[in-house]
């Protein structure tokens, strides 16, 4: 399947990919992908697993194209991003982490080596506070500082209302600032 | 000082590490998908979602259509008048109208 197209709207590749086109299929992958594992990386925290559930997705549209169905004021990224969030889902689910125990603290305590053992470790409390948060909030968070989704938009691919949204960020950022607090 | 933790965890999870995709993922996506064939077969609740996108009825249109099959649907079930008038019958009705005049 080569690539054509690139001036192709995803609404009107979707179509052609519906009559079986593989050249508007492979004009899609490659426009998305990236997008599309970046939000799976956040979830998985694994290169290998994000690019199962970004593989697992489209081929999941190719095989059933009939699954993408144009409603109004529907985007395709709006949609494929639900999508992307529900395989990962169950892609956690079918491989749970060990839970986070709340007693274990996030912190550690001794001296930094230099300036990139703190970063290092910053980023690694980081993640695990992000892992433990509530799956929604997890979402949203995920949604508005890694995909750069207005709060708008956010709302509209969790299918939840703006001040939910909001409500579900505050939230989230209140248990990070409590548990990143030796990093702030 | 709140603010100052605020904009620091801002930028914490702005600069979040992100291990890059193998160069090929789209290629290998897009391969994988060319040995699989389409399933162009839909079932009957998409097909009659599609067809309702398809058409953008308003809402009181499939209130209408509901209730209008609803009446089709009763009107064929119920039984028809399994009592057809006896020939004794219509003749005491006629008299009874002949008495009249």
């Amino acid at each position: 399947m080569a690539t054509a197209w690139p001036e192709k709207d995803d609404h009107e590749l979707l179509a052609l990919i519906q009559d079986g086109n593989g050249q508007a299929f492979a004009t899609l992958v490659e426009r998305h992908t990236e997008r599309f594992y970046r939000l799976a990386y956040r979830y998985l925290q694994s290169k290998a697993g994000a690019e199962d559930v970004v593989q697992d997705a489209f081929v999941k549209l190719w095989e059933n194209p009939a699954i993408w169905q144009l409603e109004r004021n529907s985007k395709f990224t709006t949609w494929f991003y639900r999508v992307v969030v529900n395989l990962c889902l169950d892609s956690q689910k079918r491989k749970r982490p060990v839970a986070l125990d709340e007693e274990i603290s996030l912190v550690d305590d001794r001296e930094p080596v230099d300036e990139t053992m703190m970063r290092i470790q910053e980023q690694k409390a980081l993640e695990k506070a992000i892992a433990a948060l509530p799956e929604r909030q997890r979402t949203a968070l995920n949604l508005c500082f890694d995909e750069g989704m207005s709060n708008q938009e956010a709302a509209v691919v969790m299918g939840v209302k703006l001040k939910a949204l909001q409500s579900l960020i505050m939230r989230a950022k209140t248990t990070l600032k409590e548990r990143m607090k030796a990093y702030l | 000082m709140s603010d100052n933790r605020d904009e620091k965890l801002d930028e914490i999870l702005r600069s979040r590490r992100l291990e890059p995709a193998g160069p090929d993922l789209a290629q290998r996506i897009i391969l994988k998908a060319q040995a699989i064939p389409q399933n162009k077969t839909m079932p009957l609740w998409q097909w009659i979602r599609q067809v309702c996108t398809e058409f953008h009825l308003p809402k009181p249109a499939y209130v209408l259509a509901s209730a209008l099959i609803f009446g089709v649907v009763i009107g064929f079930s119920t039984l028809p008048d399994i009592n057809p008038a006896t020939d004794d019958n219509v003749q005491s009705f006629l008299s009874a109208d002949e008495a009249l005049l």
